[in-house]
């Protein structure tokens, strides 16, 4: 049996049910990485010792009848910008080529309390900043679907990782598309919370108002089951808010769907992506939804908007990389201070580099009331669109990304067109609203993403919208590697 | 706005970031075009808009109590006498 392909459930269940083992299940995720990890290069890290330990103690406590938790056993990657402590976490960065973090993040210590097994650190964009995994130290990840493509970003080990069956789920960071992007581009799910519902505690910090942590899985099922596990209050993290999440896809529904398309997301958009979108809108008002389309002007600011305040906190965030206390090693000997930082933090990638100087650049003085106060404008005067639009409609839909997976290498010297194909995902970080990415089709066999939006805490809904899209569409296919 | 290489140069260096030549001819001109596309932002009347708020006080913050990770948190082979060395101040 080959068990890399079941689904979280399926492995949960099938270890609680004694089928198989989840030593059995991670020794065939650990054949099936090393098969498949010279084509997509997913993984900065894979812990194969440490995943089988894991796995013996959960199988010890089924045969020992005690409980084992609801993700008892599934292997889970976890992005290379989240604390699993003991594991070299780098932001697949030189300047934190030596970090060992002495503690877990709240998510991945939940996840751990959930039973599920960390079999590896996902490869990323340099501190989360791309949109196709290509800035990463240890190379890029390739699109499973073709390896010439990219796999999107900037948590694109974690999508990868997904998409190829070399682990059930992961969990990614979505700052301003970063999980829901490879999603889409690798043709699975991914879930980008409220801000507020999952704690960033334990996350490496890029753009502190945007970002939340958000699971990838091959069905939404196995993504709210993660949500549930990861989701609530923490104290460790002053933003969170709200009860621990309880979601489920039972596809219960009191009445009809009233389900929103964006005109702005798909007027842009390249017309095969924009086609697929439309079948998903008429998929959608089959299943007795009622559709229409709407408007979200302030759109053509978001991007501008998005990019002014990521910069801006990152270039704060990442002031504080010094080199001195875990980095690579350079002798402090014989420096001025400010030459050492200067000389140590020219290790940043290039795109890392351009971002700390266009944020310093937008925080100087002069520039202040010209560039960021007008992007938190543009931040409220969309969420405010939203909320009028969520007063008429249950979920928003559009395009995830605009485009197909482009070849590796295509956008990478251009940041700006880099920049332009996170257009549709920004919305939802800039409004702190829910969001999500789910299969939607394929064109010329590259797959394309359907985003469902929801107004804030109203995950419960979306997970509804998705779970039904998700059986009418049936578009649920592994890539062959 | 036009970026110049000197602004960049020295944005660099309020960043701590020593930039090299060839970095700084492509920066410069990759930084105009995203900055000319941020200029954007400058169509827009500014408004009075109400911030969006947090629902949290910020007087509900934990205890600052510190915790005792165990171990050893700072990789760095560049110690002295049990301390760790930074480049000099002066």
């Amino acid at each position: 049996m080959e068990l890399f392909r079941l689904d979280a459930a399926q492995v949960a269940g099938g270890i609680r049910n004694r089928e198989f083992s989840a030593e059995e299940y991670i020794q065939q995720l650990l054949e099936r990485i090393e098969k498949v990890e010279p084509k997509v290069n997913a993984f900065v890290t894979v812990g194969n010792k440490e995943a089988l330990d894991k796995a013996r103690i959960v199988d010890k406590k089924i045969r020992d009848g005690e409980p084992a938790g609801p993700l008892a056993g599934v292997a889970v990657s976890i992005k290379d910008n989240i604390c699993v402590k003991g594991a070299r976490t780098t932001c697949a960065s030189k300047m934190l080529d030596s970090y060992i973090p002495p503690y877990d993040a709240t998510v991945v210590r939940r996840l751990i309390e959930a039973g599920a097994i960390i079999i590896g650190k996902a490869n990323l964009d340099e501190f989360a900043m791309g949109s196709t995994t290509e800035f990463s130290r240890d190379g890029p990840t390739r699109n499973p679907w073709d390896i010439n493509r990219v796999p999107g970003g900037s948590s694109g080990g974690s999508a990868a990782s997904v998409a190829s069956l070399e682990c059930a789920v992961s969990l990614g960071s979505d700052t301003g598309g970063s999980v829901r992007c490879p999603a889409s581009f690798c043709s699975v799910v991914g879930l980008k919370p409220t801000y507020g519902s999952v704690s960033r505690y334990g996350l490496i910090s890029y753009a502190n108002s945007l970002e939340q942590v958000g699971p990838i899985g091959r069905t939404v099922a196995d993504v709210a089951a993660v949500m549930n596990a990861i989701g609530g209050v923490d104290e460790n993290d002053h933003t969170t808010i709200g009860p621990k999440p309880h979601y489920a896809c039972d596809g219960r529904m009191d009445k009809p769907l009233r389900v929103g398309l964006v005109k702005q997301f798909v007027q842009g958009a390249d017309p095969e992506v924009t086609k697929i979108i439309y079948s998903a809108f008429y998929t959608l008002a089959r299943q007795d939804c009622k559709c229409d389309e709407v408007s979200l002007p302030s759109v053509e600011y978001a991007l501008a908007s998005y990019y002014t305040i990521a910069m801006a906190e990152a270039s704060s965030n990442l002031a504080r990389y010094d080199n001195i206390r875990y980095g690579f090693d350079m002798s402090p000997e014989g420096y001025e201070w400010n030459a050492y930082f200067a000389k140590a933090r020219s290790n940043f990638g290039d795109e890392v580099k351009r971002r700390i100087i266009v944020g310093s650049y937008m925080l100087s003085s002069g520039y202040y009331g010209k560039y960021y106060l007008k992007a938190q404008q543009v931040r409220s005067i969309l969420r405010n669109e939203l909320k009028s639009l969520f007063k008429q409609h249950d979920v928003l839909i559009g395009p995830t990304m605009p485009i197909l997976p482009f070849k590796i290498g295509e956008k990478v010297d251009d940041p700006l067109k880099m920049y332009l194909v996170d257009i549709d995902t920004v919305v939802a970080n800039l409004a702190g609203t829910p969001a999500v990415s789910v299969p939607a089709g394929f064109a010329v066999n590259l797959p394309v993403g359907l985003q469902i939006m929801a107004d804030e805490f109203q995950e419960q809904i979306m997970i509804d919208a998705a779970c039904l899209f998700e059986s009418a569409a049936n578009m649920r296919r592994s890539p062959d590697l | 706005m036009a970026v110049t290489r000197e602004q960049v140069k020295h944005l660099g260096w309020l960043s701590r970031i020593e930039l090299s030549d060839d970095e700084l001819a492509r920066y410069t001109s990759q930084i105009e075009e995203v900055v000319k596309y941020l200029d954007k932002l400058d169509t827009i009347p500014l408004q009075e808009v109400k911030p969006i708020g947090r629902k949290k006080k910020f007087s509900d913050l934990r205890d600052d109590v510190s915790i005792d990770f165990k171990g050893e948190s700072i990789r760095t082979s560049n110690r002295k006498e049990g301390f760790v060395k930074g480049p000099r101040m002066v």
